[in-house]
């Protein structure tokens, strides 16, 4: 009966979407609302006034004078104490109070005093080879903005962390916002954020606590909430007062989770201040976007190899100092004497390193008479340039099968028919996918869509973004089983899914860039990349809490590996499926919009122009918001109708 | 207060989870059964008018199979968890009714608690662990160090005091458990089925060191298990817990000899009569063509420890209680009672 119901809605959705291609077909190009991108409407305007009413009260406003610029002046004098640390030149001197060696010594003997020695190589080697990459100060900076942001975030995440952690109401209080940092593209505030604080560290450094300090406040509350309850009442039934237990069995307990939260938010942080580059943020997104710009492939190359060098030292360093905390037993007497022997030997030569990297100059600023970026730009660019003219079909064709074939027809369908045959098409699909509240909530969230103008560049992004996922899906679920599957397999694809998680978005954009150009494809293929270790990770985790003896029965009954997958492990991971398929369309749609960038048109396009031409600031601030409301539009639909599933 | 008043009177406790837990107790809808009760309010009766006492120095047994409601009893009897209704007195002092301050007091110096599962510290060494109640009352580490050490003694955990808790066995978690239960020296133990997540033969010699610590230090003792076996092997007496009530309290033998309704009685039918069962139960009047033996055995023997004396007899035995024979027994009745399929 369920199988009928099921099939029979199977067919009713062909034919539903037979019929709305044939209709785009017969209203092509009718009130469609394309709006050229110098166009403003009456609504952009009045944003666009109301932006510039609010700058220019930036001196005398109260709002200003008593909140917004005290607070962007305290993040930027401190973000400025660690720049001038060890990022910029100050106080008279030509290098920065720290120089490099100072800054190598140093940040080695903190991981060799938390974690173990190998750790401390990598992070000497890693960053020598930032040096070498002529990335010294760009890569300063970018660790000067993370350390800020991320001790701002866990200065705020794990108090609130805490407080979630132990109290219910909070709980629920902070849920509901955390969810919405989650899904918010980073597109969507830099450009309010601007408004607000003006563009520089402390806009780029709240942007990135925005997207941080949710994280640093589930982990820490997650931390609390999952701990063992029986030590917990155990201190209670013996009287002890609530701030004993949380600070003598609560927190001790819980403590290597939160360091574990540390290393996420530490990875988030630092994915965010390449990002904020947009926002004249300091650091190597700076060199990546300029890169972006003149489509450098080359020398984005080497921005982002530098991104990635630092991305994969912090999160290795965080991590193991992490694992660290993991055994509550603490070392013997003689492994802490010979520890200690160690990181005071250690913490000499990282004083007397930094004393001298302090009045030498030539130990203050990094040399730059061994040059390795420039063969390493040429050498990439010679290879995208044998890409894309010898192996063209590789490129050239994948990318024009995937445009005509695919992203053509559902871009007529959706912005190229009249916009309120869309509208009605989607609400008809959400009333039968996921019931009449959401049919209704997305009524109102596309019908507010369509009210600001930009319903034209908002159908563009949401075609991008559906064809993304539909080749996210394809290529992460093929994988998610096999790693589902097969411990080698998990284990030979791990490393790579943990480095795609770690990566900025923005250094993906360098290669594929290069090798598909300036088109919609590049923006679509970065999503792709950028959304299929999350769904791999989390399809993968589906199949493989399928339990075990589900799959012995069907073996036992004599199906074949592929009647086990599609008539076992599939629908019994349906849950995962969903969730995936959810989180990869935000993921994408992430993306998507910072492909706004090289040349995908569409809302982010129109958010970068806004941030650059000041008479479509306020367009620019509305396909912000409209991003905002497609996200929500997506989350709620995909979970209302995973639910149902 | 005299000797013999109880040391712990619990009078018509009720827990009722729920949102209006309130609307239940006092009305109509308090004579419902939990099902009837669930579907009717969404309410859930864990403990339904519990009423017993606990005299000084007893071993109090309270037993149920999951779900009787024994664990949120033993938690509303330390406010662990709340109860909806109720007194519970002592030695004199009703603790429904002090404040927070005056209830952490009472949980530092009067009462304690042993879990489960354990819920020891795993970040401390087993001395911190048992030290902790003496910790979070403000005493110096000198001194409680010093407490500490005489209790690893009085449980057998010599040699482990630097030990960490992931380091020890079960048995030997438990053991800690006990000590830190023990540290703060309180008058009442509250033992939530201690030993119910060790082996068997751990089990068994745990429950001895209860015995043993119980002989030694004459601790008050409300004991919960599921275990009918351990709760006889402990118990001075026992109260048999189902659906959040009380259906029969009383010591080994009176649950055995009468069992006041079917549930009671299929509970204790696994119960080796002869273990707990005194001579005072099967005592029969002499028949006239018998002829008592010289001996005499005291009414409050157990059975099974009676037994040599009735075999090697031959003839049946007075059994006496206060001095005058209360009727009889011979080996055919002992045989009789513990070949007996129950």
């Amino acid at each position: 009966m369920y199988r009928k119901l099921l099939e029979r809605k199977g067919y009713f959705f062909l034919g539903f979407i037979a019929l709305w291609y044939a209709l785009s077909k017969i209203f092509f190009d009718k009130a469609t609302w394309e709006l050229g991108i110098a166009d403003n409407t009456s609504f952009t305007n009045v944003v666009g006034d109301a932006a510039g009413a609010i700058s220019g009260n930036r001196t005398h406003s109260p709002f200003f004078v008593y909140f917004f610029n005290p607070i962007r002046l305290f993040i930027n004098g401190f973000v400025d104490i660690i720049r001038n640390l060890i990022a910029t030149p100050s106080n008279g001197h030509a290098a920065p109070t720290i120089g490099w060696l100072g800054v190598i010594a140093i940040l080695a003997f903190i991981t060799l005093a938390t974690s173990r020695i190998r750790m401390a190589i990598l992070v000497i080697t890693f960053l020598l080879g930032c040096g070498a990459l002529g990335m010294w100060a760009d890569t300063m900076d970018t660790l000067a903005m993370t350390l800020a942001a991320v001790l701002l975030s866990l200065a705020i995440g794990i108090p609130c962390g805490i407080w979630a952690g132990l109290s219910d109401r909070v709980l629920k209080l902070f849920t509901p916002i955390l969810d919405l940092a989650q899904i918010l593209p980073t597109m969507v505030y830099l450009a309010p954020l601007a408004l607000f604080f003006m563009i520089g560290e402390a806009s780029a450094t709240i942007a990135t606590m925005i997207y941080s300090v949710p994280i640093s406040i589930r982990i820490t509350s997650h931390a609390i909430r999952s701990l063992n309850f029986s030590p917990v009442e155990a201190s209670i039934s013996m009287g002890a007062t609530k701030k004993q237990t949380l600070s003598k069995v609560q927190l001790p307990m819980a403590k290597q989770m939160i360091v574990l939260g540390v290393n996420q938010t530490v990875m988030a942080a630092l994915s965010f201040v390449v990002i904020a580059a947009l926002i004249a943020a300091p650091g190597l997104g700076k060199p990546v976007i300029s890169a972006l710009t003149i489509q450098n492939t080359g020398r984005g190359f080497v921005a982002g190899l530098a991104v990635v060098l630092v991305a994969i030292m912090l999160d290795r360093a965080t991590s193991a100092a992490a694992m660290k905390q993991k055994a509550f037993i603490p070392p013997t007497e003689s492994e802490k004497r010979r520890k200690r022997l160690n990181v005071s030997i250690a913490g000499a030569v990282a004083l007397g390193a930094t004393i001298a990297s302090h009045f030498v100059t030539a130990l203050g600023n990094f040399p730059d008479n061994f040059d390795i970026a420039t063969p390493i730009s040429n050498a990439t660019n010679s290879f995208v340039n044998f890409l894309v003219n010898d192996v063209s079909f590789l490129t050239v064709g994948f990318k024009d099968i995937i445009s005509i074939r695919v992203l053509n027809p559902i871009e007529d369908m959706l912005a190229r028919a009249p916009w309120f045959m869309t509208l009605t098409m989607f609400v008809i699909a959400a009333l039968v996918l996921a019931g009449k509240r959401i049919a209704f909530l997305t009524f109102v969230l596309l019908s507010a869509i369509a009210a600001t103008g930009l319903w034209f560049d908002a159908m563009i992004t949401l075609t991008q973004t559906i064809v993304a996922t539909l080749l996210t899906m394809i290529v992460g679920v093929a994988l998610g089983i096999w790693v589902g599957r097969s411990k080698r397999a998990d284990s030979l694809l791990r490393p790579f899914l943990d480095a795609g998680q770690t990566m900025p978005a923005f250094v993906y954009l360098v290669p594929i860039l290069g090798l598909f150009g300036p088109t919609r494809f590049t923006a679509i293929a970065t999503g792709i990349v950028y959304s299929i270790p999350v769904v791999v990770k989390i399809v993968g985790e589906g199949i493989r809490s399928v339990p075990e003896s589900m799959i012995e029965a069907a073996t036992a009954a004599g199906s074949n590996v592929r009647q086990i997958i599609t008539k076992v492990q599939l629908p019994a991971s349906k849950r995962a499926l969903m969730l995936a398929a959810n989180q990869g369309m935000i993921f994408v749609l992430a993306v998507i919009v910072i492909g706004g960038f090289v040349g995908s048109g569409g809302l982010g396009y129109i958010v970068i122009m806004g941030s650059s031409k000041p008479e479509l600031q306020g367009k620019g601030l509305v396909a912000g918001f409209v991003i905002l409301l497609l996200g929500v539009a997506i989350d709620r639909v995909a979970q209302a109708a995973s639910r149902r599933a | 207060m005299s000797a013999d008043s109880p040391m712990i009177q619990v009078k018509n406790l009720w827990k009722v989870f729920g949102s209006n837990p309130d609307k239940v107790i006092g009305t109509e809808l308090a004579s419902l059964t939990r099902s009837e009760l669930r579907a009717k309010t969404g309410n859930t009766v864990a403990v339904r008018d519990v009423s017993f006492d606990v005299a000084p120095g007893e071993v109090f047994v309270v037993m149920g199979l999951s779900g009787s409601g024994k664990s949120t009893l033993v938690r509303c009897m330390t406010r662990l968890i709340e109860p909806t209704a109720g007194e519970l007195i002592f030695s004199g002092e009703d603790i429904l009714k002090v404040d927070g301050n005056r209830l952490r007091e009472l949980r530092r110096t009067k009462f304690s608690m042993v879990f489960q599962h354990f819920g020891l510290l795993p970040h401390r060494k087993v001395i911190d662990n048992i030290a902790y109640p003496l910790e979070i009352n403000g005493v110096g580490k000198a001194e409680r160090h010093k407490r500490a050490q005489e209790v690893i003694e009085l449980v057998g955990l010599n040699g482990y005091s630097e030990a960490y808790p992931e380091q020890l066995s079960g048995g030997m978690q438990q053991r800690v458990g006990l000590a830190r239960a023990l540290a703060a020296d309180p008058e009442i133990m509250f033992l939530d089925e201690p030993f119910s997540a060790l082996d068997p033969l751990i089990r068994r010699d745990m429950q001895s060191e209860v015995i043993r610590l119980h002989h030694e230090l004459g601790k008050t003792m409300v004991f919960i298990t599921h275990d009918l076996q351990e709760a006889a092997k402990v118990g001075d007496r026992i109260a048999i817990m189902r659906d959040g009530a009380l259906i029969q309290v009383g010591t080994p033998a009176e649950l055995v000899a009468n069992p006041k309704d079917e549930y009671v009685a299929n509970f204790v039918r696994d119960i080796a009569k002869s273990h707990v069962l005194t001579l005072r139960y099967i005592a029969r009047p002499l028949r006239s063509d018998e002829s008592a033996a010289t001996v005499e055995l005291d009414a409050d023997l157990i059975i099974r420890e009676a037994l040599p004396t009735v075999l090697e007899a031959h003839r049946p035995i007075h059994v006496v209680s206060g001095g005058s024979s209360i009727g009889v027994v011979s080996a055919e009745d002992v045989l009789a009672l513990i070949a007996s399929v129950n």
